[in-house]
Formats: structure tokens, sequence, C-alpha cells
């Protein structure tokens, strides 16, 4: 309980505390007096008695909560711990305010709402993040895209030329947001994902498109695919594109030659390059980042 | 809980009208206020800590990259000079990460940071509007509000402040600008300045998380990369503001720190026995 509590108190007839100086302010922006209580000093010690073990308390549980929530290799730098401590609510508690933003994230994302757009002026360096080594062009000529999970049952394997003459190819000059907190401006073209769902609708229940990479590889070069899940709402965004071309040129090996995802509206990590199969399903797939603990939806 | 036969027993005590056993009181904090004020100090750290992971994915600022290194972040030279120059560091295993391993959760801890950073982003946006809950039904907004005289009246309290220590050096006595407010001037510029920081805070905050929904947002605080610097050095308003804030309070004395705790102070106007 506090002041105010006994405050109230006051008012039903105790007279150990008791307010003086009531005084009507000038105006409502007025500072006001400084209310100013009797107190009974015995009452007064066992009040601050009182707080001081609740501030104590709060205190402990603070310092607990943190050492809780900090992050293992951080308490062992610290030499607060020694051996690994962690606690398997703490992985669910974190992975669940991660959902929580990624709820607001799908909160707010509007499938009509435009990201900005830039003049062709205002083109940033775009750098080469691929995470581990950038594939060899050997690739580019086998490359060809698979569909799976298509309404017709049927899997759909397309090249880059049909794919360019079956749909209009769109320009656009946005910025990507790497989740690392970098971000380019640079001019794309491709085609509208949305066309391409409405070319090979996928099958009635799908609510989400898995694209994967193949030819992606890790560190020392090893194969790795990389693999991202992407809501079929955000796919069906007219600036979400399957882009081909970049600055103008085609797409390079650095940027995901043939063909990338570019998805403005999603963290770059989702904007997967040289993609290879794309694959619709009915639940949540499963995320490349996401296995490492960054979100699954990425809505920026 | 006051008991019954211990509320009688008051009563006898402070029953004649002038109260022999009566101490004065003022109050000072709303609970909320004391609470969300309290409980900032863990949220603002968790932030600041995995905001500097963050922070090193991609540094803000950099320099050229360095031709024996390639380091473009300034915060990994001076980590490197402190290894260098400070006695007993000169064996530290990553001298670049000295600064990361020392005020944030350490660097390559991005998808850590970020959960943390979103966990106390939202606890203190919620903390944020239990303050203002607080300062509203306490009334102590009225005491924050900037006046026309602050800004003259918050030089003086900053003179007298630098003042104070050669003063008492000296042995010289050095007067207390006079007031007759719940906080001199220089303090109300700060109390109001941190809570508005705070709200920047949040808002350059959501400018740089959802920089495509909320694009008028980024827009107003000049585009995503400059909010990023508006995010960066909001944080070091936070700690400039705290270790001032820290020192004065433990230097006016326990009843002020107390007050923080317990809601009231046993004195009056802050002027009265100030400058004695």
């Amino acid at each position: 309980m506090n002041l105010e509590g006994e405050h109230s108190a006051s008012e039903a007839g105790d007279t150990s505390t008791e307010s003086v100086s009531p005084q009507k302010p000038a105006s409502f922006f007025q500072e006001r007096p400084p209310q100013v209580m009797k107190v009974a000093p015995q009452r007064l010690r066992r009040w601050t008695r009182r707080d001081l073990l609740l501030f104590g308390a709060g205190t402990i549980a603070a310092v607990g909560a943190g050492v809780a929530l900090l992050p293992q290799t951080t308490l062992k730098r610290l030499g607060i711990i020694h051996e690994n401590k962690d606690w398997p609510r703490k992985e669910w508690l974190l992975n669940k305010s991660l959902r929580i933003d990624d709820d607001v994230a799908e909160a707010l994302y509007s499938r009509n709402r435009l990201v900005p757009t830039y003049t062709k002026s205002q083109i940033t360096p775009l750098k080469n993040n691929y995470n581990g080594a950038t594939p060899a062009p050997s690739y580019i000529p086998e490359w060809h895209l698979t569909l799976d999970g298509l309404a017709s049952g049927l899997s759909v394997s397309l090249n880059i030329r049909t794919l360019l003459a079956s749909f209009q190819v769109h320009e656009q000059v946005t910025r990507l947001v790497c989740v690392e907190g970098w971000s380019a401006i640079a001019w794309w073209a491709g085609f509208r994902f949305d066309d391409l769902l409405r070319a090979y609708s996928p099958m009635s229940h799908a609510k989400w498109a898995r694209l994967e990479s193949s030819v992606n590889l890790g560190p020392w070069g090893n194969p790795d695919l990389y693999y991202v899940s992407l809501d079929l709402s955000t796919a069906r965004h007219q600036q979400t594109l399957l882009a081909t071309h970049l600055n103008g040129k085609p797409l390079t090996v650095e940027h995901g030659a043939p063909l990338r995802l570019l998805v403005p509206v999603k963290l770059g990590l989702k904007n997967i390059k040289a993609i290879t199969r794309i694959t619709y399903t009915e639940n949540e797939p499963a995320d490349y980042w996401a296995k490492r603990g960054y979100s699954r939806y990425d809505g920026i | 809980m006051p008991h019954s036969t211990q509320l009688e027993n008051e009563r006898v005590a402070t029953g004649t009208p002038e109260s022999e056993a009566g101490v004065r009181v003022v109050r000072r904090h709303h609970l909320l206020v004391r609470f969300s004020h309290w409980l900032s100090v863990p949220i603002l750290l968790g932030l600041i800590l995995s905001g500097l992971s963050i922070y090193w994915a991609s540094p803000v600022y950099k320099h050229k990259p360095d031709p024996l290194t390639g380091n473009v972040d300034p915060l990994a030279d001076i980590g490197t000079w402190i290894c260098a120059h400070v006695p007993g560091l000169h064996h530290y295993s990553s001298p670049p990460d000295w600064v990361y391993n020392h005020i944030s959760l350490g660097p390559g801890m991005l998808a850590v940071a970020l959960r943390l950073h979103w966990l106390c982003a939202y606890l203190f946006i919620l903390n944020g509007l239990v303050f203002v809950t607080g300062l509203v039904k306490g009334g102590g907004w009225r005491s924050l509000l900037p006046r026309r005289t602050d800004l003259r009246d918050a030089a003086k309290m900053f003179w007298y402040y630098i003042g104070v220590p050669f003063a008492k050096l000296t042995r010289r006595s050095w007067m207390h600008p006079r007031f007759n407010t719940k906080y001199n001037a220089l303090q109300r510029v700060a109390y109001f300045s941190v809570p508005v920081a705070g709200l920047l805070s949040v808002l350059t905050g959501w400018a740089i998380h959802k920089p495509m929904q909320l694009y008028w947002l980024t827009w107003i605080f000049g585009g995503y990369d400059k909010a990023r610097v508006w995010h960066f050095w909001l944080i070091c308003l936070f700690v400039l503001f705290v270790v001032p804030h820290v020192i004065l309070v433990l230097a006016d004395g326990w009843d002020t720190v107390r007050s923080m705790i317990v809601g009231w102070s046993t004195r009056g106007q802050r002027s009265e026995n100030f400058s004695q």
C-alpha cells in the first residue's frame, strides 16, 4: 500500500495523517503547492521499513532476471558464471518476445501500402552480403526454377528465358534493409511474384511459400542449402519481385543470378538469391535464419 | 494495514489538537512514478547492452579501412588503444572487441541481442506508459513543465554546481540560487527532457524497425540512416543524463534518494535546507 491508500484512510477519520495547505491554483498548468501531511513517527518508520524492504526485494529480483536473461557467453566473460546454466524457459521467453514483435509486424503490414521509391540518382552501392562463399557462375547455364505445391499437383520446371518471355518486367528503385542495420537503394527489374502465382496457382489451402537456393555455399565453400519462408500475402504485394536485373544489367552471381527474390517489405535476409525451388505449403515452412535465433516473419 | 487496536493507540497519541508526535512530510513522487523510475534502470541497461551489440553488426560511424587490419570502426580503434596503453591489458585476447566486450553483450551476437532488445523495448514502452500515468495521477507533470525563465535559471544552477567543489575546497560560502518550486530550473530542464528523449528513442526505434510500414515516421527523422544516428545519440543522451543525475542525487542526501523509494520527503521546499 502507498501513501495514497493511507491518505484516504485519513479522510475516513484516522487523524494520524492529515493534509494541510489546500490552495486554489491560478491555472491548470501551474505547479500545485506541496502536499504536506502530518504522520505519526511510528507510522512513518513502518512505511519506510516496508518500502525499503520492497525496494530491496525488487533489486534482487531485477539482478536475478538480468543474470537469467543475459547470454551465457556474456556472463562467462564477465566471470559471473563458469559453466552453462541456461534454463529451458529462457529460450521460450525470448522467443515469445520475438513472436510478439513478429505479430506486431504482421499487423502493421498492408498489401495496399507501397514502400517508398527513389530516383535513380539516389542509388547507393549494394554490397555482396552472401553469408558464406559466393557460388561459382558455373551453375547458371544449368539453372532452372522448380515449382511445387501447385493446384495442378504437378511439379513445374522453368528456365530463365521462359520466365522472362512469360511475364511483364517491372522496374523499381527501392531500399533493401539488412537485419545488421545497413541499407542500400538499388534499381531492380523483374517480374511480379503475384504474376507467377496467377500463372501457376498454388494449391487451394496454401498460405506460405518456401523458397530455396540449392547453390548456396557455407563459409568454406561447402554446399549449404538456403531457405526462407514467405507468407503469400507478402508474396502478392505488387512490389514483391522475382528480380532478374540490377542497375539495368542482368544479375551477377554476387547478387543471385539469374533470379532472386526482392521483397522490400522484409529484411534483406528474406531476399533469397539464386532461387532454385519454390514450394507452396499450408503450414509455415522452416526458415534458415529463424533456425539461428532470428525472427521468422521479418516484416519491416 | 493498521490494526484496530494500534489505530486506537495512535488516536490516543494524537488526540490533542497540537500533536506532539506528528512529523510533517511532503508528498513527492506518485507510486507509479517511483515504480517506473526504478524499473527503467534494468530496462535501459538491457537496451544499451543489446543495442551496442546490434550497433556492432553495422557501425553507424566508420572511417576509411585501416590499411593493416581493414578495420573501419572507431570503437574498435578505442579498444585496441586501451589494450595497448592500459597496464594489465596487454595480453587481452581480442583488443578490437574490448569496448564491445565491456559495454555490450559482446560482438557477433546479433540474433541474441535483437531478441533481448525487442523484449526490453516493449517493456520500456509499457514502463513509459506507467510513468506518464503516475505523473498524471499524482499531478507531478506540472512540476516538469518548462517555464520561460528556465534557460537563464538553469544556467545559474549549472554555474552553482560547477562552483560547489571549489567552494568546498576553499571553504568559501557559495550561495544556492533561491527558488520555490519542486525542482530547480536545471532539474526541470533535465527531468522534462529525459521523458521526451525516451519518447524520441521509442519513435526512432520504430522508424528503424519498421521503415517500410511506418515510412512517414522514418521520413520525419530524415530517413533510415539518419534515424539510426538519432537513435544512437539519444541513448548517449541518457548516459550523459544518468551520470550527473546519480552524483547530484547522492550529493543531495538520503532524503532525496529515499523520496524516490517511499514517495515522501521531510523537506518542504528544496531550497530550505540547501544553502546552509
